[in-house]
């Protein structure tokens, strides 16, 4: 029996034979490196600011009836003076900031996923409203501004009828 | 807006496996802070469409369960043209160590924010003690 077949082989000669093919260990952590800074900044311009450094940015929805639109928007942990409503003709804005607690001073988080920050949001309105009317109410973090359809934009909605042909 | 994005705003709660829902609402996890402190440990969950009375938080053993329920905000006659956050109730647990005081534990609710404050045990509690200069 051959006894060079049982013992592994050298180490030393696996490296040496790799190493032609490979590049240097410094050349290759260089190109990983210049490769981690292109995603870097490639991701800058991709992502809305916001959302890149996971600051507050809450969601809202918009539903409708014929008489008027309503729009919700969570807003968790807001005062309603911390709110700002505004209306131009054609949308409406929401302001804000949610603060961080700050009354303690000796604070460790080991666990953190709320967001902080101030916000503003901005939709535009699918109709003219009746600016007098509109009514915002907050409860329970929710912020609700109801907008009644304006006179003329009820009028202006007009029904088709279909007929057979 | 990307759906990842959305994803971090309001995650659905996962459903421990086996188990069937049985009412139709969605439930979502709500976004939690935890912060210690010397003597409590403070978890705020945001749970937007909550109120005190609509709140059930159970202690099991040492699992912590809330849940908030959430009506239906849509009001009858509307129909939803725009939407980005889910409706749906809230539910997440909680393991709690052995150091917190179960007896103690309180839980307040302003703006669809809950906080729940776990006081530690006495046992748990950091301790300072003074070094004396020897004679």
């Amino acid at each position: 029996m051959d006894s060079k077949k049982l013992i592994p082989r050298g180490k030393e000669q696996e490296t040496a034979a790799q190493e032609g093919v490979q590049v240097h260990p410094l050349i290759a952590m260089q190109r990983e490196m210049n490769r981690v800074f292109e995603d870097f900044s490639r991701g800058f311009d991709a992502w809305p600011l916001s959302e890149r450094f996971g600051t507050f940015n809450p969601s809202m929805n918009v539903a409708e009836t014929d008489a008027s639109v309503q729009v919700t928007i969570e807003l968790p942990g807001l005062d309603e003076k911390d709110i700002e409503v505004s209306l131009t003709k054609d949308s409406l804005t929401i302001r804000g900031e949610k603060k961080e607690e700050k009354a303690e001073n000796t604070k460790s988080y080991s666990h953190l996923e709320r967001t902080y920050g101030s916000f503003s949001r901005t939709i535009p309105l699918p109709c003219e409203v009746n600016e007098d009317k509109v009514n915002a109410s907050f409860k329970r973090g929710i912020l609700t501004v109801t907008l009644p359809k304006s006179g003329q934009a009820l009028q202006e909605t007009k029904k088709i009828p279909v007929r057979p042909a | 807006m990307t759906d990842t994005a959305k994803e971090m705003q309001k995650k659905e709660a996962a459903t421990p496996e086996g188990v069937e829902r049985t009412r139709p609402e969605k439930v979502y996890m709500p976004a939690v802070d935890i912060m210690e402190k010397k003597d409590e440990i403070v978890v705020t969950a945001d749970m937007p469409g909550v109120d005190e009375r609509s709140m059930d938080i159970t202690l099991e053993k040492n699992i912590l369960t809330i849940y908030g329920k959430v009506d239906t905000e849509v009001p009858k006659g509307h129909r939803l043209v725009y939407a980005e956050y889910g409706i749906g109730d809230y539910a997440r647990t909680f393991t709690l160590s052995e150091e917190v005081d179960r007896d103690r534990i309180q839980a307040t609710m302003k703006n669809g924010v809950l906080r729940l404050v776990l006081p530690k045990a006495a046992a748990a509690r950091t301790r300072k003690i003074e070094v004396k200069a020897e004679a």
